[in-house]
């Protein structure tokens, strides 16, 4: 009799432990969120990073799915994306959306800081993490907001960097004193601004003359450039998106205006795009980031730079009106990031999550370089060299040609008169 | 600085009066308001690219051409939409509501087609390096865009006022229903009229990428709200009137570029805001507006 109770009270407690020792059932499909802006003044840094993403899904369902290590086994990506058309209310609507309604597992924000700005909130409220692909903005990252991480480029704080301290120690050394910076008044480029005047008055060396923002939407640049040109600057810094370098670019070109030593983002970060419309000349020696899309980096998972410009090509071949540039790799780049968080994440819980994205920091190395996250989430790794478009031999082209910091450095610098 | 700015808003504020013009002349005939103004300014643009692109057309060659073909665009499209239109009860709300959807459409078939880059035209094709205007490095571009917008004045001028059609178009101007009622073809004056705009449109089209640096197929809005600046300053329904606040949008954007930078964007609105307190007429209107 009392080996029969014990029995019974055994039986009991392994049914009672059981179910809470399973393994929850696996799913039959990893949904992943997206938005992409395919109109408006976004779309022309939307489209390729949505296209670099849909790329990375496509290879892995390819290959049957992406490794779950919380399931031990391959579950295919079911990616759910939706056009915010470059508009903020449209795309806070569906971040909402694609948390309350779609239940995504994994919410990957559309490209850029003015439409990841509304997705930073939400996220949060909803504990859901974000995968920022390429918002810099300093604000969203914050030590008590743990759902939120920057993939493909560095925080705006710490991405210009390269520029100041290029001009404070070879620009000093050849006579640059005097600095202009234009910016367009939005999280990304207005931060980085912010950022390098900082860097400029802390190091005494270059004097900053001039400081303005300007909107985002500006497309004519004549008078700023004549207000500029007035106050003889050796060096001028425009920061704006690539409507706004356009426009600089042709105006500064038209106005005859010469300056030391011009930067501006895109120059080189879409380079193709650019060029297309402003053409060589308006190019020459001008400085800018080299993106991942013009610097060989050796990673250690996924294709490298030649080879995803091959799969790129295979997938978008030319005249299929997708540019191929920076963008293109940070879309690619955010699929790698989640394609080694699903392999090493305990389960699909937001803060496991969390957990597996931040393990990589330091330890992941793509065609993008190495991701290295702070604690709240910004990128602190992947700072793009300076660079500068110099003329290649003899060629009616130009070169992007990494001059700064040394040990990045594939040339050198060539300062104007 | 101030002198830079007056004289470059001045020349750049031109090439908004032959942006707003078409808008103007459509509505002081019609007392409708095209909101697919904009986005018929982006489908010149893109002609000007695709034939230089394709053919290798220069642009003033192109503005030519888009002449011809955009008034015979405009005749059809005047027919198939806007007697039926005029017909309803409240025409120039529902104008708004009509010509928003086409504005929407345009946009979405341009992006579906040629994607949602920019695109644009070299900038040597009207000469590269700047022109000094009183001092002021202007782009040459600007010069160009500026005497094709002084000779549309001009031709639209001539056509209001020593041709027949333009004396019937202001027939039209003045009361619709009296011009009806004396014999006029109203809907062939206005079908002519509304090609017209639609050609102007197209005109500035072709100069934007040279003025705003590239074409996109989402510029059409933003471009319909500073034109509607322009013309509500100059007085709705006065072409003439778009001359001037052209050349006052140029100016104050200049003027706000130089010494309030960030606020620049919301010009459009605060001289719309500005006028419709203080002259709610515009500066060349009646004291009693007919719209």
């Amino acid at each position: 009799m009392r080996s029969k109770a014990l029995a019974l009270g055994l039986l009991c407690i392994a049914a009672a432990a059981g179910p809470a020792n399973a393994q929850p059932a696996a799913p039959t499909e990893i949904k992943i969120g997206a938005l992409y802006a395919s109109s408006g003044p976004y779309a022309s840094i939307s489209m390729p990073v949505f296209d670099g993403f849909k790329l990375w899904v496509d290879q892995v369902n390819a290959s049957g799915g992406a490794e779950v290590k919380a399931f031990g086994k391959k579950i295919p990506i079911k990616l759910i994306a939706y056009d915010d058309q470059s508009s903020t209310a449209t795309a806070a609507t569906l971040y909402n959306q694609l948390i309350t309604q779609d239940h995504v597992d994994l919410l990957v924000a559309d490209s850029g800081s003015v439409l990841t700005s509304v997705g930073v909130p939400i996220a949060k409220e909803h504990k859901q993490f974000l995968f920022d692909v390429s918002g810099t903005g300093a604000a969203f990252f914050t030590d008590d907001n743990p759902y939120i991480a920057l993939m493909a480029d560095p925080v705006s704080t710490i991405w210009p960097h390269y520029i100041s301290d290029y001009l404070a120690d070879e620009g000093a050394k050849q006579g640059i004193k005097t600095v202009a910076i234009l910016y367009s008044t939005n999280d990304f480029t207005g931060t980085q601004a912010a950022a390098l005047k900082g860097f400029f008055e802390r190091d005494g060396k270059v004097k900053v003359v001039y400081y303005q923002g300007v909107p985002t939407s500006t497309s004519n640049y004549t008078v700023l450039i004549n207000n500029i040109a007035a106050l003889n600057p050796d060096a001028v810094l425009e920061l704006g998106y690539v409507g706004n370098d356009i426009a600089f670019l042709r105006n500064l070109q038209d106005s005859g205006s010469q300056f030391r030593f011009v930067f501006t983002i895109y120059a080189g970060t879409e380079k193709e795009e650019i060029e297309k419309n402003v053409g060589i000349s308006a190019m020459t020696n001008i400085f800018s980031y080299v993106p991942a899309s013009n610097y060989e980096y050796t990673p250690n998972f996924g294709m490298n730079l030649t080879e995803f410009h091959d799969a790129w090509l295979k997938k978008y071949p030319v005249g299929s009106n997708v540019a191929f540039g920076a963008n293109a790799v940070y879309g690619y780049m955010a699929g790698l990031v989640i394609d080694r968080t699903l392999a090493s994440t305990k389960s699909l819980d937001q803060m496991d999550i969390h957990d597996a994205v931040f393990g990589l920091s330091g330890q992941l190395k793509t065609l993008d370089s190495t991701f290295v996250l702070r604690k709240d989430g910004a990128q602190i790794g992947e700072v793009t060299p300076l660079g500068q478009l110099q003329p290649a031999g003899g060629k009616e082209e130009l070169d992007l040609v990494a001059v700064y910091p040394p040990d990045l450095a594939k040339g050198k610098a060539v300062l104007g008169k | 600085m101030l002198t830079g700015a007056i004289v470059a808003g001045v020349v750049f504020g031109l090439y908004y009066t032959l942006v707003g013009l078409g808008l103007n002349l459509v509505f002081g005939v019609m007392r409708i308001v095209n909101l697919a103004h904009g986005d018929f300014l982006m489908l010149g643009g893109i002609a000007a690219w695709w034939l230089f692109s394709s053919f290798g057309l220069h642009p003033l060659v192109s503005a030519l051409l888009v002449i011809v073909v955009f008034v015979l665009v405009g005749l059809p499209v005047y027919y198939l939409v806007v007697p039926r239109l005029l017909r309803s009860r409240d025409s120039e709300m529902l104008s708004l509501i009509l010509f928003f959807g086409l504005s929407q459409m345009i946009e979405a078939v341009t992006t579906i087609g040629l994607g949602a880059t920019e695109r644009s035209l070299p900038p040597r094709l009207l000469g590269v390096g700047p022109m000094i205007l009183l001092g002021t490095r202007l782009p040459k571009a600007w010069i160009f865009s500026a005497a094709a917008s002084g000779i549309a004045v001009l031709l639209v001028y001539l056509y209001l006022y020593r041709t027949r059609l333009g004396t019937l178009t202001r027939a039209v101007m003045v009361s619709r229903d009296e011009a009806l009622a004396t014999g006029i073809d109203v809907n062939f004056v206005s079908a002519v009229a509304f090609g017209i705009s639609i050609a102007l449109a197209g005109v500035a089209g072709v100069f934007a990428p040279f003025i705003l640096g590239s074409i996109t197929p989402n510029m059409g809005v933003a471009i319909n709200i500073t034109a509607f600046a322009v013309i509500v300053v100059g007085t709705l329904g006065n072409p003439l009137g778009t001359l001037l606040g052209g050349i006052i949008y140029g100016v104050s954007l200049m003027l706000m570029q130089t010494y309030l930078s960030s606020w620049a964007n919301l010009l459009p609105n605060l001289l719309l805001i500005a006028v419709l307190l203080v002259r709610p007429e515009g500066i060349l209107g009646r004291k009693v507006r007919r719209a």
